[in-house]
């Protein structure tokens, strides 16, 4: 490899790239939401951009009207229990890949992942006919299940990178202290592992709040939740009340980190 | 009269805290231990010395119990302990990661065996306490592992041990995350504290300094056997086997015959040996001596000396092969230079080994 012929200028161009290329995605990952909560304080009563004036308004008007405020608890009840399925089934889950002494830890791991990996359609619709065949009809449950099918993965693989990054020999330095395999688990283990659960549980709850891709199959037609409720929104109404309920559900994410942040730090996410 | 060694075997016997008797351990087809067994008195510091893959590790892990063997027992205080859960065998390991509970402060990961066993707080804290006074970490039982440098850490991971007084002390190279330069004081203060409690200890390393710096006992291992267990001085002055003499110290090997009982020695002398036929003689470097100039029947012509302190390292190449000789320096205009022809000679025969070709 021949060096450059002026190192300086090329590392200073291929510096600057990076920036702009940086800059870039973070406009491109901020920017519609930046938009859509512009939108949401409009006074004028149809959808455009730039925005003109400000109110409060439309904020009132979705917690004024009764289908929303339903459609919100509904999509707040499911993410809570996809959460508590989340942590129920994926904690144990990760600790047998990881820990396991059997062959096909290995083709579990990978097993897991499958669900997320599908497109969400189809597996909504799979869930819905393998409902159909147990007897389980299209309802808050079912719509629940879908989507821990779906999101499972995630909680797993947190999981399982936290635990493949301990020591070993802090299990047998507790074992070797006294402690059984469960005083292990519950004194050792499992606080470390709080800060991956922790980290799992906003993902799949912020999944279970608003998936529409899997939940269009397989929610109650009585119990919208409001991702759908939204969709069906949008092709009638042209009022920023749907950016406010957008907004609602953007200002709902911030508050899930803000209060990872609280307890267990940013930091403890990435680990 | 005949009463008084039976007597003193009884009594060795039973003194022994730890026995270590024809343990086996296979991982698939592969035998990791093969027939190991050691003796380990009350009080005494014994290391397994090894290089990587010998099985001392492997050896330590079984007295723990995190593996079992296939064959043979682990006695402790004469009880075999092999099918004693791990969490209830009388010994503690110092990790060589130290595997502190990072969760979990300095006093609070001292004390988490006394909680596992469900003793009162009151005593726990006067016990953390008493540990951290013996370790010398008294005043930081609030810190949490990470703000404490490697020593104290390692002294840390020793006072979780301590504080519930097993009977025999694991430790697994706990100076391998230590800087180089730490590492000899450490060693010495180490020594020195399992001395002064008292404990019977089990020390794993590769290093051989580590092991004449800590050890009443060295147990040599090789490719899952234990070559020789002996005091320091005697595995590094009469090393049972070849292997032992070449991973201890630095060691000359050259070939020989013996005949009649005696193996004749390149420079005259001679010494007394059990073999018969080709044998392979070995002496260390410091037990030859260098004359300049052709003087006697052992010469050679020297290809490198450099000083080391107030030794000098001579590499000399002869009949019998490449030899190293450490010898004191001396007076510059008697001093040879390379190229020099260079007379050598045992100085001990007594300290040389025989072993078989």
């Amino acid at each position: 490899m021949k060096p450059p012929r002026n190192p300086a200028l090329t590392d200073r161009l291929g510096i600057g790239a990076m920036l702009a290329l940086a800059v870039l995605s973070l406009v491109i990952l901020v920017a519609p939401s930046i938009i859509v909560l512009m939108i949401s304080f409009d006074t004028r009563a149809f959808v455009s951009f730039p925005p003109q004036g400000f109110t409060f308004d439309w904020y009132r008007q979705v917690f004024a009207q009764d289908v929303l405020v339903e459609a919100m608890m509904n999509s707040l009840q499911v993410g809570m229990a996809v959460t508590i399925l989340c942590v129920l089934l994926g904690v144990p889950t990760a600790l047998v890949c990881v820990r396991g002494r059997f062959p096909g830890t290995t083709a579990l791991s990978v097993y897991v992942l499958v669900p997320h990996m599908v497109p969400g359609i189809v597996l909504g619709v799979a869930v819905l006919f393998a409902g159909a065949l147990v007897g389980i009809g299209p309802s808050m449950g079912l719509q629940a299940i879908s989507i821990t099918v779906f999101v499972l993965a995630v909680m797993v693989r947190t999981v399982q990178s936290r635990l493949q990054r301990l020591d070993a020999s802090l299990d047998e330095a507790a074992a070797n202290l006294g402690a059984t395999p469960f005083q292990a688990l519950r004194t050792i283990t499992f606080p470390l592992l709080m800060p991956a659960i922790m980290a799992g549980a906003v993902f799949t709850f912020i999944e279970g709040f608003d998936n529409i891709s899997v939940a269009i199959f397989t929610h109650g037609f009585r119990d919208r939740p409001l991702p759908i409720e939204l969709l069906a929104m949008v092709q009638s109404v042209n009022t920023p009340l749907v950016a406010a309920v957008s907004g609602v559900q953007i200002l709902l994410a911030i508050l899930a980190l803000v209060a990872v942040s609280f307890s267990i730090g940013l930091d403890g996410v990435n680990d | 009269m005949m009463q008084v060694p039976v007597a003193k075997a009884e009594q060795a016997t039973s003194a022994a805290v730890l026995r270590i008797a024809a343990v086996s351990k296979r991982f698939g087809s592969m035998t990791v231990l093969q027939d190991c067994s050691l003796s380990v008195a009350e009080g005494e510091i014994v290391t397994l010395l090894g290089p990587s893959g010998c099985g001392k590790t492997t050896l330590l892990r079984c007295i723990a119990g995190f593996w079992n063997p296939e064959e043979g027992a682990i006695l402790i205080d004469g009880q075999d302990t092999v099918q004693t859960p791990v969490n209830r065998r009388p010994v503690g390991v110092v990790f060589q990661s130290y595997a502190l509970f990072p969760h979990l402060t300095v006093a609070e990961n001292i004390g988490y065996g006394l909680r596992m066993r469900g003793l009162p707080k009151t005593e726990i804290a006067a016990r953390v306490a008493a540990a951290l006074e013996t370790v010398s970490l008294s005043g930081l039982g609030g810190r949490y592992p990470a703000q404490l440098s490697g020593g104290q850490q390692q002294r840390v991971a020793i006072a979780r041990v301590l504080v519930l007084e097993p009977r025999v002390l694991l430790l697994d190279e706990p100076f391998n995350a230590l800087d180089a330069k730490l590492r000899g004081a450490m060693q010495v203060d180490l020594r020195q504290l399992i001395k002064r409690l008292g404990m019977t200890a089990i020390f794993v390393t590769h290093d051989q300094e580590e092991a004449l710096t800590m050890s009443d006992r060295i147990a040599v291992m090789r490719a899952g056997r234990i070559e020789q267990v002996a005091p320091p001085e005697e595995i590094f002055d009469r090393p049972a086997t070849a292997y032992v003499a070449d991973f201890i110290g630095s060691s000359n090997f050259w070939q020989a015959e013996a005949q009649a009982g005696r193996v004749i020695l390149p420079d005259g002398q001679d010494l007394s040996t059990s073999l018969t036929g080709p044998v392979r003689v070995m002496s260390r470097p410091h037990n030859l001596s260098l004359q300049p100039g052709a003087l006697g029947p052992w010469q050679g012509r020297l290809l490198f000396q450099r000083s080391v302190g107030a030794l000098v390292e001579y590499h000399v190449t002869t009949d019998s092969g490449d030899m190293r000789v450490m010898a004191m320096r001396r007076p510059a205009a008697r001093q040879p230079v390379e190229g020099d022809t260079v007379t050598l000679g045992v100085i001990d025969p007594g300290l040389c080994a025989v072993y078989e070709p």
